[in-house]
């Protein structure tokens, strides 16, 4: 039985005067993978920034409408936006390690919430490398710059410091996009490891990686969506002729 | 384009300027015929008095050459005593040993006084301190007293303020209020007469030192045993804190060393002395 | 035609590069030619640890310690001034302000920059030495304290205008990184956006302090030119560059006196080079 995590009622975004996602109704089921998928410009990752309010860092930007993660809007003017961040994790394009230690990137969540305790702050390293599957490469080198750190496993130290926050979801916004075909592949497969413990949502302009490791699809399309489904239906039978044609490259 | 047109325009004016200046004074140096040459040594004191009136007088006489160099008072009457110079500039009088020596090798030193020096003791209006003895003022500077009340004045403590050690004004109190002892090291150091001045002015507990020509009706000058700093008790020679300086002569001026201190005694050449910063000598 | 062409280019170009060497070469030639026979009539160590500076005094005595510490003391006090205000202002501009108040500050403080020391130094003592006397009851306004406000103002400019710039090249990236993970702006700040500027960020402060240390007419109008070791930070005090600037223009050429002005102005060059070293070192170990 999927439950619904994340809800969007008439979610409408601008930038300025430029209209950029049209009144949005969306959904985010537990413990799942959901891809956004869409040309560029088509809003996708808009929409993702939405999640965990990072569209509020951009001075330009105006939001209507409401995003209920468990029944609750996020965008009520009582929410607090570091809980909502703390709750929604996001992994960006580009690997982006602080110029600290290893440790201390991924302990940075916790440091700021005020947890000084050591006995804490170790286990709490340890289980979110180990479950970003990069704890046995740098379990020696804790204490050393993450600048170090290879493009993949930079980018896997991101998903564990998001992961030490004990997100409910995870944001991807093209997560693989900067990284080689090795690399990608360890973390596709990572995130179907991770989704017994959070639900993902993966923005992609590599449609195979979808289909690879998402359970639902949602295709966006200058500001709609267009298409949203099981991914192995829209994948096949897609019911809109623009999805069709997204997803067999006559455009993208 | 444009600027080229003001810069042209702007050179041509120069030049024009030039042109007149020359002739003016062209016309002033054609009215003398004195010749000759006077070379003087000493004192870095009278120096500006020397250069200043040197420079005028050169001005007026276009063939007299003047040469000025420092050296020091000892320096000048050395010089005499060895006639290489006709002139010895001296911030002090010649000493009785000088004296008798230049008197031993048939030299005969005359003393032409050509300005005098004063420097009154300044504090703030708001002290109530009148009179301080030249040896209070060396007591102060030394660093025994630090309060205006162990000398009767205010509960206030004392602020020394001095002017920098290389400033000419610094010397004559060193030399003549301070009989050479060292000013304790806290004492503030201020560049000018000016920031002596302000200086004192601003601040309720200070004592500083200042030229008789630059004191103002914002700070008060005290006398000084007894005595107040007034030109007129400087000349008369009641006023402790003030010397005469001299040029040493080998016998009575004459000829144009005769001229040209008398220059320096007229009315335009004690003009000059005033502007340096200096007292007349009547 | 063309070669010679070539050769000629070169040729300017490397002695344009050149120039700056050998000046740097000759100001160091001087100074320590016109430094160095001070040490012939003074020990050197009368020069570094006796606190008495009396040049031209009976009994000569050129202990330059007081002039040390006179630098030192409010080269300090300006950056304990001007570095926090400093900074903030570069975070403000940076991190804070809207684009229309950068645009208002940016420039104002620009103009900060551009105004003479002298007249920093008649603002500290036509206005600001008086303002201290009346409102904290000090007994005299030239002393370390106005000193530092004055210099530490004057340094402000400096310090903000290099340290801003050195935030805004801190990647977007990493701020985002920080917000995601559930920080305010405030955290983002302190944890993310300075520390990752800190090689700019220290450098600006070293800058200031070149500034401070070197700065001659704003201490000569402000510090007091008291030559002692100071106890307060209300005690005047007589910088290295007091007593060269001041003193220089009275002083008989190729007495000891005028060389001992030199050996201060080498003392002055070594404090800035160890400072630059040390900055170098302590930087370039943190970027490795």
């Amino acid at each position: 039985m999927v439950k619904e995590l994340i809800k969007t009622k008439n979610l409408k975004l601008w930038f300025t005067d430029n209209y950029v996602l049209h009144d949005l109704d969306f959904t985010v089921y537990e413990k799942k993978i959901t891809a956004l998928i869409g040309p560029s410009g088509c809003g996708k990752s808009t929409l993702l920034r939405s999640f965990n309010r990072m569209n509020d860092l951009i001075p330009e930007c105006k939001i209507e409408g409401e995003i209920l993660l468990e029944g609750q809007n996020i965008y009520d003017s009582k929410a607090d936006v570091t809980d909502v961040r703390t709750k929604i994790g996001m992994v960006f394009q580009r690997p982006n390690p602080f110029p600290k230690t290893i440790y201390n990137n991924v302990a940075y969540g916790l440091q700021i919430r005020g947890e000084k305790r050591k006995s804490v702050l170790d286990d709490v390293v340890e289980k979110s490398l180990r479950d970003a599957w990069i704890w046995d490469e740098v379990k020696d080198r804790l204490h050393t710059s993450a600048l170090s750190l290879s493009g993949g496993q930079q980018q896997r130290m991101c998903i564990a410091r998001a992961l030490a926050n004990q997100p409910k979801v995870l944001l991807l916004d093209e997560p693989t996009s900067a990284l080689d075909p090795k690399s990608t592949a360890k973390i596709e497969e990572l995130c179907i490891d991770l989704k017994d413990k959070v639900t993902i949502l993966i923005v992609t302009h590599n449609i195979a990686q979808a289909g690879r490791i998402s359970d639902y699809t949602t295709f966006m399309y200058l500001g709609d969506i267009i298409e949203f489904g099981e991914t192995k239906r829209v994948f096949t039978v897609p019911k809109d002729k623009r999805t069709e044609d997204y997803l067999t490259g006559v455009f993208g | 384009m444009k600027l080229t047109k003001v810069i042209l325009a702007l050179v041509a004016i120069l030049a024009i300027a030039m042109f007149v200046g020359c002739n003016n004074q062209n016309q002033e140096q054609t009215g003398s015929t004195l010749e000759g040459k006077i070379t003087m040594s000493g004192s870095t004191t009278v120096l500006p008095i020397a250069q200043a009136c040197a420079e005028e007088f050169m001005n007026q006489n276009p063939k007299v050459n003047i040469s000025v160099r420092g050296g020091g008072s000892s320096i000048g009457i050395k010089d005499i005593m060895a006639g290489t110079v006709e002139i010895g500039n001296a911030s002090r009088d010649a000493k009785g040993k000088e004296i008798n020596k230049a008197k031993e090798s048939g030299i005969d030193l005359y003393q032409n006084v050509v300005a005098n020096d004063g420097i009154a003791i300044i504090v703030n209006p708001k002290n109530t301190i009148t009179n301080l003895t030249l040896e209070q003022i060396q007591a102060i500077y030394t660093g025994k007293y630090t309060n205006w009340n162990e000398l009767g004045g205010p509960d206030m403590n004392i602020v020394l303020i001095s002017r920098d050690t290389s400033s000419g004004t610094y010397e004559v109190f060193y030399e003549i209020a301070m009989k050479k002892q060292n000013i304790v090291q806290n004492c503030i150091m201020v560049a000018s007469n000016n920031a002596a001045v302000t200086s004192v002015k601003d601040t309720p507990g200070a004592i500083s030192y200042a030229g008789l020509g630059y004191l103002s009706s914002s700070v008060k000058p005290v006398q000084v045993n007894g005595v107040d700093p007034t030109m007129a008790n400087v000349l008369s020679g009641k006023y402790a804190v003030a010397r005469k300086l001299n040029m040493y002569t080998n016998g009575a001026p004459q000829g144009i060393t005769k001229t040209f201190i008398d220059f320096i005694l007229s009315d335009e050449g004690q003009k000059i002395v005033e502007k340096q910063g200096f007292i007349k000598v009547k | 035609m063309k070669v010679f062409k070539e050769i000629l280019f070169k040729a300017v170009t490397y002695f344009a590069a050149i120039f700056s060497i050998l000046a740097l070469f000759g100001i160091i030639l001087t100074l320590f030619m016109e430094g160095i026979p001070m040490f012939q009539e003074v020990s050197l160590r009368e020069f570094l640890f006796s606190s008495a500076w009396y040049p031209t005094n009976e009994h000569q005595s050129f202990g330059a310690l007081a002039l040390f510490f006179g630098s030192l003391a409010v080269t300090i006090g300006a950056l304990v001034i001007a570095v926090p205000i400093g900074l903030g202002t570069a975070v403000y501009i940076s991190e804070i302000a809207g684009s229309r108040t950068k645009e208002i500050i940016k420039p104002m403080i620009e103009l900060l920059a551009g105004i003479p020391s002298v007249v920093y130094g008649l603002f500290g003592m036509a206005f600001l030495a008086p303002f201290l006397i009346r409102n904290i009851g000090i007994d005299s306004g030239l002393n370390i304290f106005t000193a530092s406000i004055v210099l530490g103002i004057m340094i402000i400019p400096i310090i903000s205008s290099m340290s801003e710039d050195a935030l805004s090249t801190v990647p977007r990236a990493l701020r985002e990184a920080s917000y995601g993970l559930g920080a305010t702006r405030w955290e983002t700040i302190t944890r993310v956006v300075i520390p990752s500027a800190k090689t700019g960020i220290i450098g600006s402060f070293v800058l200031g302090f070149g500034r401070a240390i070197g700065e001659t007419m704003v201490v000569i109008m402000v510090a007091g030119g008291a030559a002692q070791i100071p106890s307060s930070v209300f005690d005047p005090v007589r910088p290295l560059t007091t007593s060269i600037a001041v003193e220089m223009a009275e002083t008989v050429l190729g007495s000891i006196h005028f060389h001992s002005l030199f050996a201060l102005a080498i003392m002055l060059f070594i404090i800035t080079f160890i400072t630059n070293l040390f900055t170098e070192l302590f930087l370039f170990k943190k970027v490795k």
